[in-house]
């Protein structure tokens, strides 16, 4: 319960980011909690927090539904390290230390020059291909792939530069 | 460009899930032996997962949290064996008894219990999850049932989550098709002799699912169906044979 009320808020809104639909993010959301809460042997802690998992895996289904794919045909996005560390606990401080996570990112993101943001974005909530991108760009491969990598740089050394990924 | 440099350059693709599946399979390989590319992909990961962060959270409706719960409730009671193919139901009309609706006025405090029984499901699946381990199995105090559609219900089902301990029930519908202008849903408990109790009377939502609590004990009933019936408030009896129904237990 404290899981659900913590982090519906965060999955609903990744899901209807990519999918648009309340209907079927409705059923992304509950898809993805019941495979944290059935599936605990899958959870590594290692491999990053809960949170990371079940955004990891509501990310991965609403692409699937978005693209008309099965599980087994996708290339599913794989567990990180968690930015922050993130406990289970009910705790105010954790809460502020989120907020000020997600403020980091959105300014991280808000910084990246538009053509950058826009491919990363393209690639995480739209599910597209980098050559896809390219087509619906109008610029060569080799320039989507620069972006992406580009992007994601910047990104990291920006919350590296606030503490925020432990490199 | 080498090898190296080519793959090099469509790492941060690859951890954005924006490669082909051919193309992420070369790359996972040269990852794996390339220790330069290990750490670079281990740096970029880490950004990409900051991006879901960016996302304005929105509050999920209300009935999401019910869908859930009943999900991972019946998830919990999946070592019950569901109820085993039934027959048909086709009640005769002089058997079924004039029912008994559940009061309005009983249905905040029997939501509160099944909020408080879900509650503590969720709790226990989630404890698992973090690693508590010291929780009784759920399965004894929860029962899982479906119930199938025939006829114009055919794309419908339901999943009958039988809280034991509380005495209530919560059934998952979906696939229910729009009613016509003026019906709603019943739903009947069915007793071995054939008797019928109404035991809710609902309406689906737009994707014709819905969760409904049934706030009676299905202790001493054997099947639950569901019937199309007059607006508000359904009938004493039903109307015409279900369409929707499966054994409990």
């Amino acid at each position: 319960m404290e899981l659900y009320d913590r982090y519906a808020g965060l999955s609903y809104a990744v899901a209807m980011r990519v999918l648009g639909d309340p209907g079927r993010a409705e059923d992304v959301v509950q898809e993805a909690f019941l495979k944290i809460w059935t599936n605990a042997a899958g959870f590594d802690p290692k491999k990053g927090s809960l949170r990371t998992w079940l955004i990891t895996a509501v990310r991965n289904r609403s692409i699937d539904y978005l693209r008309g794919r099965s599980a087994h045909e996708r290339q599913e996005l794989e567990l990180q390290p968690e930015l922050a560390s993130t406990s289970t606990h009910s705790d105010p401080w954790r809460e502020v230390s989120l907020e000020l996570e997600r403020m980091a990112v959105r300014e991280a993101v808000g910084s990246l020059p538009a053509e950058q943001r826009q491919a990363v974005q393209l690639a995480y909530f739209g599910g597209y291909s980098q050559s896809e991108i390219a087509d619906m760009t109008h610029v060569p491969l080799s320039t989507v792939k620069g972006r992406m990598r580009l992007a994601l740089e910047k990104l990291s050394s920006y919350l590296l530069g606030r503490g925020l990924v432990d490199v | 460009m080498s090898d190296h440099e080519e793959l090099e350059s469509t790492v941060a693709a690859w951890v954005l899930g924006a490669l082909e599946p051919d193309e992420a399979a070369s790359i996972r390989v040269h990852v794996e032996g390339c220790a330069t590319c290990r750490q670079t992909v281990a740096r970029l990961r880490r950004a990409a997962a900051a991006l879901p962060l960016e996302v304005e959270e929105i509050s999920p409706p209300a009935r999401l949290r019910e869908r859930v719960y009943v999900a991972a409730a019946a998830a919990r009671a999946s070592s019950v064996p569901s109820a085993p193919a039934r027959k048909k139901v086709v009640p005769a009309r002089g058997r079924w008894k004039p029912v008994a609706s559940i009061p309005f006025g009983r249905l905040p405090a029997l939501l509160a219990v099944a909020s408080v029984v879900l509650a503590l499901l969720i709790g226990l699946a989630a404890g698992n999850v973090i690693g508590r381990n010291s929780v009784p199995p759920a399965a004894a105090q929860v029962a899982r049932y479906q119930l199938v559609g025939h006829g114009a219900l055919a794309g419908a089902h339901g999943t009958v989550v039988n809280l034991k301990v509380e005495g209530v029930a919560l059934v998952d519908f979906n696939g229910l098709p729009p009613l016509a202008k003026g019906k709603v849903y019943e739903l009947w408990l069915i007793t071995p002799g054939g008797h019928p109790d109404s035991a809710a009377v609902f309406v689906p939502d737009s994707n014709g699912g819905k969760v409904v609590l049934v706030g009676l004990p299905l202790t001493g009933y054997t099947e639950m169906a569901v019937t199309a019936e007059d607006a508000p408030n359904g009938s004493p009896t039903p109307s015409q044979p279900p369409e929707l129904y499966g054994n409990l237990g």
